[in-house]
């Protein structure tokens, strides 16, 4: 593998991040039916700020919550059963923000909850604001490197943003070293990692590097 | 200056400001508010167009002008938007108006992007000349007495962007986009930067505070709003089982006969324990309220109606435990049970403070998470780059013609 890590691309990999500015999306909900209203009424960049957007530390949910749906059901609602179906729900490759939308939809029809909580639930939007980090990777040690040092919000982008909101049916990541090195077996692993479950960037940083430590550097 | 961040942020995170900064080098930007100093406003505005400059943003910021009759009215907008109260001078919208008119015509409104502070500049928009015009809404507007909304909704729809503190803030009837804003401290400013302890023991003596026994503090105006009643009470149950201080520390209002009043309630209330201390320090204490918070054992901010409620960063960022009302912005920083624990009612308050000064170490866990929290969410350069990103935003919309 040592000759692969030094190997130039075909093509570079250009480090780009984000942030994802909140806007008020002008609907609040304080019954579950008005929350699935609001599902199903707001944009599909709601869905990515409220379900993945909490990787992100800054954006607080509580430890054994993985979404801003699920907190607001668990300590509004009081259905804690609910509330770790919500949390759990699946959002690794292939699924969209509207894969999210529409299961979280089905998920919260079946149940039958009448309270009406005391703080509403406040849908946000958000616009992505989208710069250059100014790091390139010419090899595949340089992306590695790269991925192990440079900003979260560039990992968040890359690996989750673009995917999740399909713009682009595989991570870039995965994509890139496919189409470079032909390293579908990395790609896959790359993949199956779930970023909605994950409320802790670094987390997420670790997890893609034990799979470029394992399938790549070790080798 | 800018540079002296990267120690608490990090290069990563103080490099996403230089890089979204340089999207917008070579453009011109302009706050407008209405005072040069005392108040939130200002007080940030001092910090941030100084550093916009740094990073190449051509910045300016201008106050517009009004007589004592202007600021009357602006003073009942603000009690009409934030606590709904419709006591409007005679003829408010007319005044308001004409010194709109005056200010207009003034002032040079020539730049590319605009930043119009709170309502009282805010019909200034029927002057735009070019650019991109963003209201920032300090306050609260979500249920304002309406005649007063209304008047000024008329100029704010035709603003390109509006930024809020709190999407509980967010109003309905917009049809701009509502960028979610919360305001932030400066961890290098007199009011929060590290002091020794020499300082706060000395300035804990100086008002006869002892520094050895436990002092609970709330930093706040003597304003109903802030329940200094509830604050008292909240003390006296605590004093039953612990030998506790109270510091209440506010400003005189000599503008605000209704403070006066307050005030009066809350001595009162307080009766002859020495243990309680009621101060009325002139503004721009800020070495005092950085040493009273940083001496005190637990910090109250028990508010039942709050803007923001910016010192429970303040006292987040010193490691203090922070107890605060249920309300507002204070939700936003304090998440209960994890950097602090939000209240209802005195007897709440009394429970949660009393918990905690029988307890080092959940103050020492609490006083972590919150620094830890203001630390990535209230940093003033947090808000620098919030203002640019919305810069930015309606830039491209108006370009886009959205």
């Amino acid at each position: 593998m040592k000759e692969l890590l030094d190997k130039q691309a075909k093509t570079q990999f250009e480090f780009y991040a984000a942030y994802y500015p909140p806007i008020y999306a002008k609907y609040k909900a304080y019954t579950l039916n008005e929350l699935i209203d609001g599902i199903r009424k707001v944009d599909g960049l709601s869905i990515f700020y409220h379900v993945f957007h909490p990787l992100f530390s800054s954006h607080v949910v509580p430890e054994d919550m993985h979404n801003d749906f699920a907190t607001w059901i668990r300590d509004e609602l009081g259905d804690s059963l609910l509330a770790q179906t919500v949390s759990d729900i699946e959002g690794k490759e292939p699924k969209t923000v509207e894969d999210v939308r529409n299961e979280l939809i089905n998920i919260l029809s079946e149940a039958k909850i009448e309270r009406r909580a005391n703080k509403p639930f406040y849908f946000i939007t958000c616009k992505p604001v989208i710069y250059k980090t100014g790091k390139v990777a010419k090899t595949l040690g340089e992306f590695i490197d790269i991925i192990a040092s440079i900003s979260v919000r560039s990992i968040a982008y890359h690996f989750v943003f673009k995917r999740v909101m399909g713009y682009e049916v595989k991570n870039d990541f995965s994509k890139w070293l496919e189409e470079n090195y032909g390293l579908t077996n990395v790609s896959s692993k790359l993949s199956s990692i779930d970023p909605q479950t994950h409320t802790d960037e670094e987390k997420l940083r670790e997890d893609l590097l034990k799979i470029f430590e394992e399938e790549v550097v070790r080798k | 200056m800018i540079e002296k961040f990267e120690s608490i942020l990090g290069e990563e995170e103080l490099n996403s400001i230089y890089n979204i900064a340089e999207k917008l080098k070579g453009i011109s930007v302009l706050h407008i508010n209405s005072t040069p100093a005392g108040g939130g406003v200002a007080e940030i505005l001092s910090k941030l167009v100084p550093l916009m400059r740094e990073l190449g943003i051509h910045t300016d910021w201008k106050v517009i002008r009004g007589d004592v009759e202007f600021f009357k009215v602006t003073k009942s907008f603000h009690n009409a938007l934030q606590n709904g109260i419709g006591n409007l001078p005679q003829e408010a919208f007319k005044i308001y108006d004409k010194w709109q008119e005056i200010n207009g015509n003034e002032i040079d409104l020539d730049y590319d992007v605009i930043f119009i502070h709170d309502p009282q500049p805010a019909g200034l928009i029927r002057f735009r000349k070019k650019g991109s015009w963003i209201w920032r809404c300090h306050i609260d507007i979500s249920n304002p007495y309406e005649p007063v909304w209304n008047f000024l909704k008329r100029y704010v729809d035709n603003y390109d962007s509006i930024i809020i503190s709190s999407p509980v803030f967010g109003r309905n009837d917009l049809n701009k986009p509502q960028y979610i804003v919360p305001p932030s401290i400066d961890p290098f400013s007199l009011k929060n930067r590290d002091i020794p302890q020499i300082t706060v023991e000395r300035i804990l003596y100086k008002y006869d505070i002892d520094p050895n026994r436990p002092i609970i503090t709330q930093v706040s105006r003597f304003d109903r709003a802030k329940d200094p009643l509830g604050v008292i009470r909240t003390y006296k149950l605590v004093k039953r089982h612990v030998d506790a201080q109270l510091v209440y520390v506010g400003s005189p209002a000599h503008d605000d006969p209704e403070g006066e009043e307050v005030y009066k309630e809350t001595t009162e209330a307080a009766g002859n324990d020495k243990d309680i201390k009621l101060l009325m320090l002139p503004p721009n204490s800020d070495l005092e309220i950085n040493a009273f918070q940083r001496g005190s054992t637990v910090v109250l901010q028990k508010s039942i109606k709050e803007g923001f409620g910016l010192t429970v960063s303040e006292a987040l960022w010193k490691m203090r435990p922070v107890i605060g009302g249920n309300t507002g912005g204070i939700p936003l920083q304090i998440i209960h049970k994890v950097t602090g624990f939000l209240v209802n009612t005195p007897e709440e308050a009394a429970h949660y403070t009393l918990y905690l000064l029988r307890n080092k170490e959940e103050r020492e866990r609490l006083g972590r998470n919150g620094r830890e929290h203001v630390r990535r969410n209230f940093l003033i350069t947090r808000e620098l780059r919030d203002y640019l990103m919305v810069a930015l935003l309606s830039m491209n919309s108006a370009a886009a013609g959205t």
